[in-house]
């Protein structure tokens, strides 16, 4: 399924975080959102999965969602957004139940989603009892099991350490070849916009506004540092001036903003 | 010069000691028989332990413990269920509706601290002298605590799990069965261990309205006629009736909140 | 030397000895008329007495009051509450206060507006009615006891409604929540004037009895005996005030200003104070042998502790008995 965005603008009372969005993001791509914090990407995402209404533009889907999709948007959280009091198959099972399934197919479906992230020995732990990374392979995992047609990761890493975060960098490497779900993935981290992204689309600081869509020409496997290291610099001296600016600015109070709890 | 470096730590923990407590409140009888017996306290200032015991013991031979504590509980579970139910009905309402939220709030916080006892003689001329103004009373009592707490504990579930709900398309009746309500059990628990708390000390005023038979009847009579072991005894049967509802709170505690931190 | 002594002992005589500082424990009733008579006329200063009042709301608490030496005197009604205390040795009656005797409308008894719609006309009617009382073992519950006696009708078959309040009482009558009561004229007499009951006779003219009592500590009697005898002097003088103002009515400007002293210290209106004024022995006697029928009748309703010795109670030394 293609997305498209056109003109997305938006605004929390007098405060402007987004203006001007338009991005198209193809069947099966992947499109890294970065920028300063404070530009509104993760509100950018809560509109694109129709959780936010946007104050002016639209989006558009163009195509049919894969066979099988239960809830084409699916998100992934930054702070994995389980249930404490459900197990992981319980978390998985919770994007299944309110859909007319029968059991045995919402079995299956967890039972493949816990396979394929490697949980299934850990079914029936609570999320208490899991690490950081293993919580959030739930969230993954709770993802896949709707078949999604579109994929909202809003900074799926950041709450996980450096090497649980390269650990999940490679698993989710390895896995998205057999889907090839849309994606659109919001971070502010360059490595991994640049390891997993075919697009990064750089944001202005706030408002939010495009400054620039750079493609990473290079195959995700032979993506490594050496090759990377040229595109890495000329992302870094576009968002670098605005990240500056904006972390001496005066942080102003955003009522329910995506990633404001 | 070498010199073992000096330990400053410790302290400041509190650590459980099981057998202390016990050790403590026999210690206290003990010391109280010991000065009853002694003839240091006049029984008609505090009766001995041994008389209270005795009262209780008369109290159970003859039967009119059991119907005491039969007619009291009668009571305080029926104005439990009623004024809980309704609680919790109004503070999910509370914790959800905006609108009720701000015309509720206010009203709640104006008729919490009303002693009920000052509406006793109202409360005769609308529910008659019978069980409804006993009930009732322990139900307006049980009322405001548990909406309250319910209203908090909705407060307290986080909205990045409502909104992981919404991004899956789940119904909002499901999302208040599935997420909201789970989500306040810790803040509902604690209402339940306050107001069942507030159920028994309103079980003498209750039984202030023409009771015949009740542990808050019997306690009243034995003020009335200057019964002081008798008073005691029925005050001691009140606490027991606490202790053992802090308990059955805690289990369900433990059994309902193991997936707590 | 001896010439000096002599003279400061003549000194100290001749001035006036520091009033001894003494307390009472009392209900703003027209029942206590006569501490509020003596204090006001002076009787107790006359005695070299400073009574400081201490005023509580109902009949327990002046017990209790006397019991745990907040107040050296008590002056209220009669409760089985007040016998249990009293049979623990704690608490002595000295003299006589208030009692139910026919002319005199104290408390009244009263029947609701269905209850009297539905035939409850009198009080021999009273029997197997719901009948609302402030407490077990208060002086309502005694009279309804004396007026089944009398009437002969069966207790037990009355469903007794402990209220705990006169308020609660009142709301339980006007709702026909409870059939019967038994009120003071003070609340009794305008429930009747709205309409909200009815006063069908007055339990002085049924069944007389030793409503209320002067008493103190064991004690005090032990200790400071010499005291108790001046109190009991000045209370007699009120007793006498009471009983010339409102009981022989020889002397309007005495009756007059005793009603204004009384209205100064209950804080109540003047009518309502005179229409349920109780009557008070002349002399401040009280009755032993009613005393005695008393404990026996809340021994029998197990009320009042087996082991109470009515005779153990009362001191007749202060004041005779009218026995």
């Amino acid at each position: 399924m293609r997305l498209i965005v056109e003109g997305v603008g938006h605004r929390y009372g007098a405060l402007e975080v987004l203006d001007g969005i338009s991005l198209t993001v193809a069947e099966g791509e992947i499109v890294a959102v970065i920028g300063p914090s404070g530009c509104g990407k993760s509100t950018l995402l809560g509109i694109l999965g129709g959780l936010l209404e946007p104050s002016a533009g639209r989006i558009l889907t163009d195509g049919a969602p894969p066979a099988g999709c239960l809830n084409p948007f699916t998100y992934v959280f930054q702070d994995f957004a389980l249930l404490p009091w459900r197990s992981v198959a319980g978390n998985v099972a919770f994007a299944l139940e309110h859909h007319r399934l029968t059991a045995a197919e919402r079995e299956r479906r967890v039972a493949e989603v816990l396979a394929t992230t490697g949980l299934a020995d850990f079914a029936d732990a609570l999320p208490k009892q899991l690490s950081g990374g293993m919580r959030q392979r739930v969230g993954i995992a709770r993802a896949l099991a709707v078949t999604p047609a579109v994929l909202l990761l809003d900074e799926p890493l950041s709450a996980l350490d450096a090497q649980t975060r390269e650990l999940l960098i490679e698993e989710f490497l390895a896995l998205w070849p057999r889907h090839r779900t849309t994606a659109v993935y919001v971070t502010h981290n360059l490595d991994e916009a640049l390891r997993l992204a075919d697009r990064v689309c750089v944001l202005s600081r706030r408002p939010g506004r495009v400054r620039e869509i750079v493609a990473v020409d290079v195959p995700r496997p032979e993506r490594d540092g050496a090759r990377l290291a040229s595109l890495r610099d000329r992302l870094w001296r576009l968002i670098q001036d605005e990240a500056r600016a904006a972390d001496r600015e005066r942080q102003p109070e955003i009522l329910d903003a995506g990633d404001h709890r | 010069m070498m010199a073992p470096l000096r330990f400053r730590g410790g302290g400041f923990t509190i650590q459980p000691k099981r057998h202390t407590g016990w050790i403590a409140g026999l210690a206290v009888i003990a010391i109280w028989q010991g000065a009853s017996s002694a003839g240091w306290v006049s029984p008609i200032f505090l009766p001995s332990p041994a008389g209270i015991a005795q009262a209780l013991a008369d109290m159970a031979l003859s039967g009119q413990l059991w119907r005491h504590l039969a007619a009291s509980l009668k009571r305080i579970v029926a104005g439990f269920v009623l004024g809980g139910s309704a609680g919790l009905a109004i503070g999910l309402a509370l914790g959800l509706l905006s609108h009720v939220r701000a015309a509720g709030l206010p009203i709640i916080s104006a008729l919490f601290p009303i002693p009920k006892i000052a509406l006793l003689p109202l409360f005769i001329l609308w529910f008659g002298i019978g069980e409804p103004s006993k009930v009732a009373t322990i139900a307006l009592g049980v009322f405001f605590p548990m909406a309250i707490a319910t209203y908090s504990g909705v407060d307290q579930v986080p909205r990045t799990l409502i909104r992981m709900a919404q991004s899956f398309d789940v119904p909002a009746l499901a999302i208040v069965g599935k997420v909201i309500l789970p989500g306040a059990l810790p803040g509902i628990l604690a209402g339940v261990r306050i107001s069942a708390s507030i159920g028994l000390v309103l079980v003498v005023a209750a039984e202030m309205i023409g009771a015949e038979f009740g542990v808050g009847a019997y306690i009243l009579t034995a003020g009335n006629l200057m019964r002081t072991e008798d008073l005691l005894a029925g005050v001691c049967l009140l606490s027991v009736l606490g202790i053992t509802v802090g308990f059955a709170v805690s289990a369900a505690e433990r059994r309902l909140l193991g997936w707590r931190q | 030397m001896r010439l000096l002594s002599i003279a400061a002992a003549l000194a100290l005589l001749a001035t006036p000895a520091l009033a001894e500082k003494t307390s009472l424990s009392v209900l703003k009733l027209a029942s206590s008329g006569p501490v509020f008579l003596a204090q006001d006329l002076g009787h107790f200063a006359a005695e070299g007495l400073e009574v400081e009042f201490k005023f509580f709301a109902a009949a327990q608490p002046v017990a209790v009051a006397v019991v745990s030496g907040d107040a050296e005197f008590g002056v209220t009604g009669l409760t089985a509450g007040f016998y249990n205390l009293a049979g623990k040795g704690a608490l002595k009656i000295i003299a006589g206060q208030s009692r139910e005797q026919p002319g005199y409308k104290l408390s009244a008894y009263m029947v609701s507006n269905q209850a009297f719609a539905a035939g409850v006309r009198s009080p021999a009617d009273f029997g197997g009615r719901s009948f609302a009382m402030t407490q077990v073992g208060s002086t309502f519950h005694y009279m309804i006891g004396l007026l089944a006696e009398k009437k002969g009708f069966d207790l037990s078959k009355n469903r007794l409604l402990a209220l705990q309040s006169i308020p609660n009482m009142v709301s339980a009558l006007q709702g026909g929540q409870a059939d019967t009561a038994i009120l003071p004229s003070t609340v009794a007499v305008p429930m009747m004037d709205r309409g909200d009951a009815k006063i069908v006779g007055w339990a002085g003219d049924e069944t007389p009895w030793q409503l209320g009592a002067l008493f103190t500590s064991p004690k005090m009697i032990d200790t400071k005996k010499a005291t108790v005898e001046r109190f009991v002097r000045a209370y007699k003088k009120g007793v006498a005030a009471y009983d010339l103002a409102f009981q022989k009515k020889g002397d309007q400007a005495a009756t007059d200003k005793a009603l204004d002293i009384l209205a100064r210290y209950t804080e109540q209106q003047k009518g309502a104070i005179a229409a349920g004024l109780p009557y008070i022995e002349p002399e401040a006697r009280f009755s032993a042998r009613d005393i005695a029928k008393q404990v026996a009748y809340w021994q029998a309703q197990g009320q009042a502790d087996k082991s109470i010795e009515a005779k153990d109670i009362v001191v007749t030394t202060f004041v005779s008995s009218i026995d």
